[in-house]
């Protein structure tokens, strides 16, 4: 089904813009217009990754996204029960390597390294899967368990 | 209400109509928006108007007999995945890694990288050792101009007030690398940078240095020190010497004058080292 093309398509529902003002950020789309409250906020300027979404299957901070620019997209986020196989592989893999503590930065590193296995496949190398999610930050520093899950994600079977 | 109002003109004539038609102050144009958005966030930019590319036919990648023609709005990681850009002009491929994230380099953009001209960008210098030419449009037509012409200053350029980067050409392979300095590796700003090319037409090399203010410098004469070829070790030792002694170097708030100079001679030799010229094997 085709998005409108003043609207958005979020994890495969119809998502309304009326009356959206010109320089609202994805992120604040998501959380506050669509109340899908999964993705967080931490920088707001592009270092940490925690606003991380898929736009059309590619990773994109949401925080530096005006959702204008992105209208008749497909957005996906860590809310809801997903049929994405990539988002529901690395879900498992972090639940199953336990990697998270707080938990703040967690959907931010499960819907980078969902795009990074969309683009790049589980073939890739797993150095090239921790290379690409460097900008990433985990503040509670819990990164052993996210290595471990990054290595789950590529194993696992289907 | 929104402080801009966010205009998608759907040709290049829309959106230099646009930009003419605009009163002071002059509309932002907003390409992947990654440096635009943090601008207008930070109030060093307050446009009223802001003009979207995003429907311009201009995220394209061409070879055409051994030149690389990138469009302006071609996402930096799209830019990164084609194989013959890793192939042909690594140090290019490397500069595109060490800006942001894979999430940002999703919609950042090289024209964007380009067009703001930060002293910092990892882009610019790379692009300088390459002889990159940057191609405009604006209501007079197309012209094209090296960038060491289109950028000036810091965050000034030559773009004329209804012109539009439209896309930038490399003008052949070269083997080439791109080496930094970070406090952090990873989604860092470089305190100091070198980009290193070989021209196997010209037989000569070309070294740029970035990452503090103005703007990004070529440095021809460290470049002659490098011979026509693969240089010997006293070669590049003469070269790396003259660059710590002899490179305008200034201090900011990310790094002093004496850190910026002890480490351009470090990493123009680790460049010099990583560039494999064919038929010669590694300097």
């Amino acid at each position: 089904m085709t998005p409108s093309p003043t609207g958005l398509r979020v994890n495969g529902r119809d998502a309304a813009l009326d009356g959206m003002p010109d320089d609202e950020r994805l992120l604040d789309t998501l959380r506050w217009r669509l109340g899908l409250k999964g993705t967080k906020e931490g920088c707001r300027t592009g270092d940490c990754g925690a606003c991380t979404v898929l736009v059309d299957g590619a990773s994109t901070l949401s925080c530096l996204t005006l959702t204008r620019e992105v209208e008749g997209g497909e957005i996906t986020t860590i809310d809801g029960d997903s049929e994405d196989p990539e988002l529901r592989r690395v879900r498992a893999a972090f639940a199953d390597a336990g990697a998270l503590q707080c938990g703040y930065c967690t959907p931010g590193f499960v819907l980078a390294l969902a795009g990074l296995l969309k683009e790049r496949g589980r073939a890739a190398p797993v150095e090239e899967l921790l290379d690409g999610l460097q900008g990433n930050l985990c503040r509670c520093t819990g990164y052993a368990a996210i290595v471990r899950a990054v290595a789950l994600a590529r194993e696992a079977p289907t | 209400m929104s402080p801009f109002e966010l205009l998608t003109p759907e040709t290049v004539d829309e959106a230099i109509a646009e930009l003419r038609s605009a009163d002071d102050p002059r509309p932002a144009v907003l390409a992947g928006g990654t440096d635009l958005l943090l601008d207008i966030e930070d109030g060093r930019t307050a446009p009223a108007r802001v003009v979207s590319l995003r429907r311009l036919p201009w995220r394209t990648l061409d070879w055409v007999g051994g030149a690389l023609s990138v469009g302006s709005t071609l996402s930096l990681r799209s830019l990164e995945a084609d194989p013959a850009v890793r192939e042909r002009l690594p140090g290019l491929w490397e500069a595109i890694h060490a800006v942001g994230s894979v999430a940002l380099r999703h919609r950042a953009t090289l024209g964007g990288n380009l067009g703001r001209a930060a002293p910092a960008s990892d882009l610019v210098p790379m692009l300088l050792a390459l002889d990159a030419e940057v191609e405009l449009v604006g209501p007079g037509g197309v012209r094209r101009t090296p960038v060491d012409a289109f950028v000036r200053a810091s965050r000034r350029t030559a773009l004329g007030p209804a012109e539009l980067i439209r896309g930038i050409r490399i003008p052949e392979a070269r083997p080439s690398a791109y080496r930094w300095q970070r406090v952090r590796p990873a989604n860092d700003i470089s305190q100091i940078a070198v980009a290193a090319a070989f021209s196997p037409s010209r037989r000569s090399w070309s070294v740029a240095v970035g990452g503090m203010p103005p703007r990004p410098i070529l440095l021809p004469e460290v470049a002659r020190d490098l011979g026509p070829g693969a240089p010997n070790e006293p070669a590049r030792r003469s070269a790396c010497a003259r660059a710590s002694r002899e490179v305008a170097i200034a201090a900011d708030q990310r790094a002093s004058e004496e850190y910026r100079r002890r480490l351009i001679g470090t990493l123009l030799d680790r460049a010099i080292r990583a560039v494999t010229i064919a038929g010669e094997g590694r300097p």
